[in-house]
Parts: C-alpha cells; sequence; structure tokens
C-alpha cells in the first residue's frame, strides 16, 4: 500500500555535488522544465522509497538565502509556499563554514531541514576531522554521512528525512544577533504584528527586511502598510549602521560567520596543516599567466576535433536512418494511395526539415558531454578566470566566453550555455552576441561559394569570416553595453573548486537531456516552419516546387532590390536565403534546386551556374550576409525559451540583419570603389 | 592602508574595509569575505583577476572588484 506522497526539495552551495546526490537519488527518472517565469532550469524526479511516493526537486545551487535578483527567490518561494516536507541541504566536508552560513538562514526560515555532509573522505584525507553527531545536536537538525558519488550514505539520507517530515517541525536552534540588533527585530516584529501581518516565521521576515531581501520587498510592496514598514525597518537599518560603524549586510554576516565561527570550533578538527595539494599544482599551470590561454587554446582545439570527429559518423548514421524512414513512408503513402501533394508535404517537408535538424543532435550531444566533463572536472572556472580580462572590455565577465567558443559548433548550445551566468543583463547579451559566432551549419555555404570563386585561397577566405564573426560579436558586445545599464551587471568573483574525477552518470544523463531538449524542440517549433516554408514553395497550387511562381518566388522576386546594392539581386539569391532560415546550410541545397541540378551531386556545374550570377565581390558580399543575418529558426526558437520573451526574439532577428545589410553593403560597395568586381 | 590588488602573491592578509557597491559587497559577504576576514592572496601576477584562499577554498575576485577593497597585511 502506498503511504502519503513526499515532497522533498535539495538545496546547496555550488560544486558540492548536489547535481550528483540529485542524480544519485533518482537515476534517469528526471523531468527537466523551467521554474515558472524563470530562465532557471527546474529539475524534477519522482521515485518510491519504502512504500513512500517521493518528489525531489532540484533548487538552484547558492551561496545564500538571500535574494538579490529575481533567480534568486526561487528557493526560499519554494520553502515558503512550497512546503515541502523536507530540505535536504548537501555540505562539502572540506568547506564546512562556508556551508553553513546557508544553514543557520535555512533554519531561521524554518525549514524542515535535514543535512547530508558529501565528501567526507576528501576531508579526511586533508586532515580534516568532523563531529557530525555533535554538529546535529548544536544545531538541531538531522545529520547524515553521505558519499554522493558512490551512491553511500543515500538510503540513510532517505529514511532521515521521511522521519523528520513526519515528526514536529519544529526544530533548530536560534541564532542570536546580540542585544542591538534583537531589540531592532523587535521593533519589526511588533510592527507586523499590530498591522496582523500573517507569516510563518516573523522573525525570517524581521531579518529580510533588514537585508532588504528582493522576495520579501515584492511580498511586501502590495500591503497598505507599506511604506510605514518600510520606514520602520529604514529606520532600524540605519540605526544599527550607526551603532556598528558599518553597513547592515556586514554586520550581519559578521554576526552569522561569528556564530559559525564557535560551531566549528566545537565539531571540526583541523589534524594536519594545510600543505600544497595537487590542484594547488595544477593551477600553478593551468592558471599561469604565460601558459594558462595556450594551454586553454589547445584544449578547446581538441575538444572542436573530438565533436566533430565523433559526431560525424553518428550523423551519418542518423542520416541513413532517416532516408531508410523516408523510403518506408514513401511507399506506405502510395500504397495508401495518399495524394501527391500530402506525399510532398511529409517527405520534402516534414522529413526535410525536421530529419536535417535530428543530424545535429549527436554533435549537441557530444559537445554537451564534453563541456559537463569540463565543469564537474572545475576546469571550466578556470577558463573564466583566464578570459576574464578580455572579456571585461565588451562589458562581460570571464564566465560569458565559455558559451561564445561553444557557438562556433552551433549556437544552440552556446546560447543554452549561457544558463550560467547570473545576472540577465550578461546572460542577454552574451545570447544576443552568440549568433554572429560562426557556427558550423554555414560552412557549406561557404566552401560553396569558394570552391567556385576563391579555389586559390579558400582557407583565408573562410578564416576572414570567422574572423569578421567575432569582430561584429565583439563590437555588438561593446554597443549593448552601453545601451543597456551598468547597473545590473553582476561583478566577476568566482569559486575555484578543487579539481576532481566528474561523475560518468551525472555528465551522462545531462548530456541526454540536453539532447532530448534540442529533440523536442525538432518536434515542434522547427516542424511548423518546416510545413509553412513548403507550403510556400508549393502554393499557389499546380506551380513546382520552389519556383519563380510559387509564394516563396514571388516573395524573393518581391524582396530582391533589398539586396541589389549588396551585389545579389536575383530572386534565386532572396529565396535561398529564405530557405536558409530553417538551416543555414539549406541555402546550398536551395541553390541546386533553384538552378535545377538537384540532387545530381555535380559541384561542376553548379560552380559554373555561380560563376555566371555571381562575381568574386558579390559571393563574398553574399557569404557575409549568410553570415551574419537572421539566426536559424533552431537558434530563434532557443533564444525565446532562455530570454522566456518574443521581444528579444525579434529584437535579434531585426538587429542581425540590419547588421547583415549594412556590413555586406559596406564591403560591396567599398570594393566597388576600389576597383573589384 | 592597501587594496587587495596590490598586495603581493603569497601574503596573508585582513580586510579592513570594502568599498564598492551594495549588490556587489553582499555577494562577497555570502562567501564569507567582509571586514574582518582572514586571507591568503594565492595568485596576483598584475593581470587578470586575483586569487586568494579564504574558509578554506579558492576564489577569484576580477582586478576592478579587488581595488575596492581594502585590506593590510598580516606578516
Amino acid at each position: 500500500m502506498q503511504k502519503h506522497s513526499i515532497k522533498i526539495g535539495i538545496v546547496g552551495n555550488p560544486n558540492t555535488g548536489k547535481s550528483t546526490l540529485f542524480n544519485a537519488l533518482t537515476g534517469a527518472r528526471q523531468h527537466v522544465g523551467n521554474w515558472p517565469g524563470k530562465t532557471i532550469e527546474k529539475k524534477e524526479g519522482v521515485f518510491t522509497h519504502n512504500n513512500h511516493a517521493i518528489k525531489i526537486i532540484d533548487l538552484p545551487g547558492s551561496y545564500s538565502l538571500t535574494a538579490y535578483t529575481e533567480e534568486e527567490t526561487i528557493t526560499s518561494q519554494f520553502i515558503l509556499e512550497e512546503r515541502p516536507d523536507a530540505i535536504i541541504q548537501i555540505l562539502d566536508a572540506q568547506n564546512l563554514e562556508r556551508n553553513l552560513f546557508m544553514t543557520i538562514q535555512l533554519i531561521e526560515l524554518g525549514a524542515p531541514l535535514v543535512i547530508a555532509i558529501n565528501m567526507l573522505d576528501l576531508a579526511e584525507e586533508s586532515g580534516i576531522k568532523i563531529d557530525t553527531k555533535k554538529l546535529s545536536t548544536l544545531l538541531g537538525v538531522p545529520v547524515v554521512r553521505i558519499a554522493a558519488k558512490n551512491k553511500k550514505g543515500i538510503k540513510d539520507l532517505l529514511d532521515t528525512a521521511i522521519n523528520h517530515s513526519a515528526s514536529s517541525r519544529k526544530t533548530g536552534i536560534k541564532l542570536k544577533y546580540g542585544e542591538d540588533i534583537d531589540r531592532e527585530l523587535i521593533k519589526i516584529k511588533d510592527f507586523l504584528k499590530i498591522q496582523k501581518h500573517e507569516s510563518p516565521s516573523p522573525e525570517w521576515t524581521a531579518i529580510k527586511l533588514l537585508e532588504q531581501d528582493l522576495r520579501i520587498e515584492q511580498e511586501m510592496v502590495k500591503k497598505p502598510y507599506y511604506f510605514d514598514l518600510k520606514r520602520e525597518s529604514d529606520n532600524s537599518i540605519a540605526n544599527l549602521e550607526k551603532i556598528f560603524g558599518k553597513d547592515i549586510n556586514t554586520i550581519l554576516a559578521q554576526t552569522r560567520y561569528g556564530f559559525i565561527k564557535g560551531l566549528a570550533k566545537e565539531t571540526i578538527r583541523q589534524e594536519k596543516e594545510e600543505s600544497i595539494t595537487k590542484s594547488d599544482k595544477a593551477d600553478k599551470i593551468l592558471t599561469n599567466k604565460f601558459l594558462g590561454l595556450p594551454i586553454f587554446m589547445l584544449i578547446a582545439w581538441i575538444i572542436f576535433q573530438i565533436t566533430f570527429k565523433l559526431s560525424k559518423p553518428l550523423s551519418h548514421l542518423i542520416e541513413l536512418f532517416i532516408a531508410e524512414i523516408s523510403e518506408r513512408l514513401t511507399s506506405i503513402l502510395a500504397s495508401l494511395n495518399a495524394s501527391e501533394w500530402l506525399r510532398s508535404m511529409v517527405i520534402d517537408g516534414i522529413i526535410g526539415g525536421v530529419g536535417g535538424m535530428l543530424t545535429f543532435t549527436p554533435i549537441i550531444g557530444i559537445l554537451f558531454l564534453i563541456i559537463a566533463i569540463l565543469e564537474d572536472s572545475g576546469y571550466m572556472s578556470r577558463v573564466a578566470y583566464l578570459m576574464d580580462k578580455f572579456m571585461h572590455k565588451i562589458g562581460l565577465h570571464g564566465k560569458a566566453f565559455i558559451p561564445m567558443i561553444l557557438g562556433f559548433g552551433c549556437n544552440v548550445p552556446g546560447i543554452m550555455a549561457t544558463r550560467t551566468l547570473e545576472s540577465k543583463r550578461d546572460r542577454l547579451i552574451a545570447i544576443l552576441i552568440n549568433p554572429f559566432m560562426s557556427c558550423g551549419a554555414r560552412l557549406p555555404v561557404y566552401a560553396m561559394f569558394t570552391a567556385a570563386f576563391f579555389s586559390a585561397n579558400e582557407g583565408l577566405i573562410v578564416f576572414s569570416l570567422y574572423g569578421l564573426g567575432i569582430v561584429i560579436a565583439i563590437l555588438s558586445g561593446l554597443f549593448f553595453k552601453k545601451i543597456f545599464s551598468k547597473k545590473l551587471s553582476t561583478p566577476f568573483v568566482i569559486e575555484l573548486p578543487p579539481y576532481r574525477w566528474p561523475a560518468v552518470t551525472g555528465i551522462t544523463i545531462h548530456a541526454l537531456s540536453k539532447m532530448w531538449i534540442f529533440i523536442k524542440k525538432a518536434g515542434t517549433i522547427i516542424l511548423a516552419f518546416s510545413i509553412l516554408i513548403w507550403l510556400m514553395a508549393n502554393l499557389p497550387q499546380g506551380v513546382e516546387y520552389g519556383s519563380e511562381e510559387s509564394i516563396v518566388g514571388i516573395l524573393g522576386k518581391a524582396i530582391s532590390p533589398i539586396f541589389k546594392p549588396l551585389g545579389f539581386g536575383t530572386w534565386e539569391a532572396s529565396v535561398a536565403l529564405l530557405f536558409g532560415l530553417v538551416a543555414k546550410e539549406v541555402v546550398v541545397g536551395t541553390f541546386g534546386t533553384l538552378y535545377g541540378i538537384a540532387g545530381t551531386g555535380d559541384t561542376q556545374s553548379l560552380s559554373t551556374i555561380l560563376q555566371q550570377n555571381f562575381t568574386p565581390l558579390s559571393a563574398y558580399s553574399f557569404m557575409v550576409f549568410t553570415l551574419l543575418y537572421i539566426p536559424c529558426i533552431a537558434t530563434l526558437a532557443t533564444i525565446k525559451k532562455e530570454t522566456n520573451s518574443w521581444k528579444w526574439m525579434f529584437f535579434s532577428v531585426f538587429y542581425s540583419t540590419l547588421t547583415a545589410w549594412i556590413i555586406a553593403f559596406l564591403i560591396y560597395q567599398t570594393g566597388k570603389l576600389l576597383g573589384f568586381n | 592602508m592597501r587594496t587587495l590588488s596590490e598586495l603581493k602573491q603569497g601574503s596573508e592578509a585582513e580586510i579592513t574595509g570594502i568599498n564598492c557597491g551594495k549588490d556587489f559587497s553582499r555577494r562577497l559577504c555570502d562567501l564569507g569575505i567582509f571586514e574582518g576576514t582572514k586571507l591568503t592572496v594565492m595568485k596576483n601576477d598584475n593581470f587578470g583577476p586575483i586569487i586568494i584562499h579564504v574558509l578554506n577554498s579558492k576564489i577569484a575576485i576580477g582586478r576592478g572588484e579587488a581595488s575596492k577593497i581594502h585590506a593590510k597585511t598580516l606578516n
């Protein structure tokens, strides 16, 4: 028989093994979504343990419960509003003091807390001994020893959490802030009592008011007594700041860390003097002023080689698989006597569009697998450290560099990887400049044109396009830095965790879930657009697919004057660019179809026809336009999803097209003036 | 009185004041970096961010930010 279901949230500092614990608890039974109205990932897992149906929710990693940004309100909001049966906080045994900072806040909040201490073996190796029993007594909450990577102590942890949720909630010590602060807290609490303010923990509310926490601010601003309350709390803050001679956050942090120091003295024994660890030695080389960057460049290059080499055969397999399906479907449709119209829509439209996208899944999967390894191992934060100085120049900090690198492979994972940036503004800039990083899909277009026009120096021409993309990304970064308020920027502080071996199951699950997100997208948004474009190429009825008389052809003709000043005013070029929205490599196929040499694979004749329709200068201008104009549909859909706004998606469309037009115009016109053709 | 960005690699120091915006100082507080915190400068090569050792972990802080943190050396 099933007992009542139990809801458990997991919290913890970054780099404590929180994801590993979540994976150990739930295995592959995970659901990844977004927190409502926010761009932060929400992971959930459901399973049964001792006849209890258990739902685990992974809360965002954080050092504190105080919310300064919208995203950071998630954890306290979850605890207060969704009333979980238990909250498991995972602590890194090697770094107990910093981790306990959040523990204290969780206890103040009245969370049904269970502490899981992780990585005790590593701590003991470096001579740190922790008396977990004493810690449990002093804090008044259960403490369980676990090893998340080896799945040790997981059962014990679940049993403890279930028992704890059944027992009465009132546990945990009360931190004494001292006479002065207590006096102000009482003042605020009294005010709230007079106003009959409902709160699960008046103490917590009062403390958060002193901290000027964003979530409490949002809650209070709706109350009729908001202004009086605000005056009251501002008064208290001013009083305290005058007494202590420092700002309120310093006062509170000093008190809390003071308490933690006492706690640590009672429960932690450092037996060996701290010595130089293997991590320190590795850092000597990997973060070296002169060696750090070249080593990173080498690693990045290797990652690219691995990603493309490994994914090529896999992509090929998928291609074969899709071809097989396409053939089967053709014969099924034929046996059903389906109309020519339906057959073409399924085969040319849906299979052509969605199938083409699916061949990218191996690249996405492998790229994310490697990123997960870099992140888990601790190297990613070193990359952020190395690139910080350069990235500062474009108004971002070091962490924003990683998505740019990934963009060379594909802009979709690049944009998805901006999730590692904390501030909304930083994420937005990083997302908007990412499409200018020349992705793999643009390469076939370059290959086609360079083969026809620049066979003597193909490498140089392609390299110049990659370079141009980077330059435009940097200039755009500078531009966005100017137009977005500087206030929202987060300064660069990042913990450099010790180097560790990544947890294999964890990174596999991570990569698979990213692939799944991509496949789902291919099945929805890209499916819809593929059908739309197919329709436009086939209507009005009776026209040849994608011909001059079809809607696409008419549209191509209508917009072609726009491209005249850029050197490629033919309707075919316009149609190719329109089709290129599905995926940029489609530009190649479109030229093939429109010039009537589809499927022959005869690049020689394509080159000849291109030479009749383009000049070297207009070909270069066309490549530049292809590089910079509207990102493909998959990228646009990702921008929409990640910014959670149509506005920024349309902004990206507008901004990139305008940029593309201006740059291509400048190149073509200057080139003409200089006597090139 | 010197700033964190001026301290030599390997020196031990105590923070005497943080002179920057509220948002940033709150974040530093959460990490255990505030007035009175003792730390070791792990890396300061006068280029890019500096790395400090505090509460048994390494933290990288941007050079600009580090120049707003005042500290006195202890050794």
